[in-house]
């Protein structure tokens, strides 16, 4: 695949008063973005446009290369999609669901991928027990596997995480990391920022139908917290220790998190190899050291306190 | 625009006859025509056996193979038809069914033709048990070699009001307000007709008979009756005015199959088009 799998090009959609764009950005093979954003900001609607469930009202929007409206097919080809709230059939199994999107794909044989997808996303043991039996987790990770068949290029996944446990949560991330790791494309709405964390390399923000912000997860936080932050965990941390990592130069501030320190760096500023010496000569113990980790969520919080003007 | 696969219609076909029958008001149906096909055969028997001339013994399969058509049948096509889009929309799987490389002409397609098929499975349900309550009660039946050519007659004149009601399914994307609409269709177009033909019997004015034979109930009505009470020896013809009752005409064969073209061609056109142009409606919460 040569084109760009997934591009948003000034892309509008003008619902009575309401109006959501101009959006423009892209996403490249290998990529995983996370679409970010409030509820009501737009992302469902952008992720419907790129589907080609709705028409854009002016701009262009291209799924691997396509129009997703006038060549539906050709678009949707190798794209596989998890809605929002699992609108899967609760009528059918998940081994019937499956069955049901490879015959949409038009796979002669489908039993060997339907019971690859199912055991990849860990539902197996349940392939014969009607959706709407299932817990809200095992649904979420239907749709993810309804969304896996036929070995998708792109993934379009809406607030995948939703409804899963934390081994769950774990399992889906790795799927989704080989399956980026393997070439594939991801676009992931969500509003788990540490999932986001982990997984994106890059983000997507979106306020009041506009796109505020394209970037890094860390570029986003430099942006919306005036700096990136250092995190380390020490032993035997002492004031005059803490007092000189202030003093350091591009420290803004420092907070003294369990175990450890929270040290807010100007942009662009590395401090990493200081710090460490610092820590060792003074006869401290470092443990870990780690930089811009879960800063996403203040640094979205921050993006919605600023009512998204920080991240205009 | 590219040429609808077959194979994906098949799949949307199969899909929507499952997804139907998964709906307990169509199970609920079904056994309801069991009921009110077979039971007055049973109760006529064993009531009131004289009440029913020898002659038409052998041809009284076809009052229960003709009779129900105009309403009931009806009603049934209505259910299966006006919830095959809009419960899809209701439910959020229209979605997730069209997010995949499948042309909407496909889905749209596929939707209607597992819907009809159901619909022609009820018909012959309809029939089959007509055919056998009337032999169990009344002895064996006559012209019975009618009975396939009756069922391709009836379950295509059922395409009038189905059609209408996949359509308004599709424009209203409400299934609730859809079966009401559509069966407002039906029973509207069956009280007018009623007065219709009161008003021609008083005044004899031709044009409430003109107006009585195009309506689409005079018409889809019409079909069955007309094709097969020539088939059929002229002592069966008592059935056929008992089934029909009173009426101010109907149309002709050729102008009744045209008409249901019509509107089957008007309502398919008026659907697929609405379905190709709007946008996807979202999961109603």
């Amino acid at each position: 695949m040569s084109a760009t799998p997934i591009e948003f090009l000034g892309a509008v959609k003008q619902y009575g008063s309401k109006k959501i764009g101009p959006v423009d950005f892209s996403v490249e093979k290998g990529q995983i973005l996370g679409f970010l954003g409030p509820n009501g900001s737009g992302k469902t609607t952008c992720i419907r446009m790129l589907l080609g469930l709705s028409k854009p009202s002016d701009g262009k929007v291209k799924l691997r290369g396509y129009d997703p409206i006038k060549k539906h097919v050709e678009a949707l080809t190798g794209v596989g999609y998890s809605s929002e709230l699992p609108n899967i059939q609760t009528f059918l199994t998940p081994r019937e669901v499956t069955e049901l999107a490879a015959a949409e794909i038009g796979l002669k044989s489908p039993g060997e991928e339907v019971k690859r997808v199912l055991n990849e996303t860990g539902i197996i043991q349940y392939a014969d027990t009607k959706v709407g039996k299932l817990s809200k987790g095992m649904v979420q990770r239907l749709s993810v596997a309804q969304a896996m068949i036929g070995n998708p290029s792109v993934m379009v996944l809406d607030e995948p995480m939703i409804g899963l446990d934390p081994a769950g949560t774990a399992h889906l991330r790795e799927v989704l990391r080989a399956f980026a790791k393997d070439g594939g494309t991801i676009l992931m709405s969500s509003h788990m920022m540490s999932e986001v964390e982990d997984l994106c390399s890059t983000v997507a923000f979106i306020h009041s139908g506009k796109l505020l912000f394209r970037g890094t997860p860390k570029e986003m936080v430099e942006k919306m917290l005036g700096g990136n932050t250092v995190r380390i965990e020490a032993r035997g941390l002492t004031p005059p220790l803490v007092e000189s990592i202030k003093g350091l130069a591009g420290v803004v501030g420092v907070e003294e998190i369990p175990g450890g320190l929270s040290i807010n760096v100007r942009p662009g500023v590395e401090v990493r190899p200081a710090l460490a010496k610092m820590i060792a000569n003074s006869g401290s113990e470092l443990l870990t050291m780690a930089e811009g980790e879960r800063m996403l969520e203040k640094a979205y919080i921050e993006a919605l306190k600023s009512g998204g003007a920080k991240a205009d | 625009m590219a040429v609808p696969r077959p194979t994906r219609i098949a799949a949307f076909a199969a899909y929507e006859v499952r997804r139907a029958l998964a709906r307990k008001k169509v199970i609920a149906i079904a056994a309801f025509t069991v009921i009110l096909v077979t039971a007055p055969y049973f109760i006529l028997s064993t009531l009131g056996p004289s009440d029913v001339p020898a002659s038409l013994f052998p041809f009284v399969w076809v009052v229960g193979a003709i009779a129900p058509f105009n309403l009931f049948i009806q009603l049934i096509g209505i259910l299966i038809a006006a919830g095959a889009m809009s419960e899809e929309y209701e439910a959020g799987t229209a979605e997730l069914l069209l997010s995949k490389p499948v042309s909407r002409t496909e889905f749209f397609v596929g939707k209607y033709l597992g819907g009809y098929f159901l619909l022609a499975v009820m018909i012959t349900l309809d029939v089959g048990l007509s055919i056998v309550s009337a032999s169990l009660t009344y002895g064996p039946q006559m012209g019975l070699e009618t009975v396939p050519g009756l069922l391709v007659v009836e379950i295509l004149a059922s395409a009038l009001f189905y059609s209408v009601a996949f359509t308004l399914g599709e424009l209203v994307r409400r299934s609730s307000l859809a079966y009401i609409l559509a069966s407002a269709f039906v029973v509207s177009s069956q009280f007018i007709g009623t007065f219709l033909v009161i008003a021609y019997e008083i005044t004899g004015k031709a044009l409430y008979q003109t107006i009585h034979v195009y309506l689409p109930t005079t018409v889809a009505g019409s079909i069955p009756t007309q094709f097969e009470q020539p088939l059929l020896p002229s002592t069966a013809g008592r059935v056929f005015s008992l089934i029909l009752g009173p009426s101010a005409g109907v149309p002709s064969q050729a102008t009744a199959a045209a008409i249901v073209a019509a509107y089957f061609v008007v309502a398919m056109a008026i659907s697929l088009g609405y379905f190709r142009w709007a946008d996807v409606s979202r999961r109603v919460n």
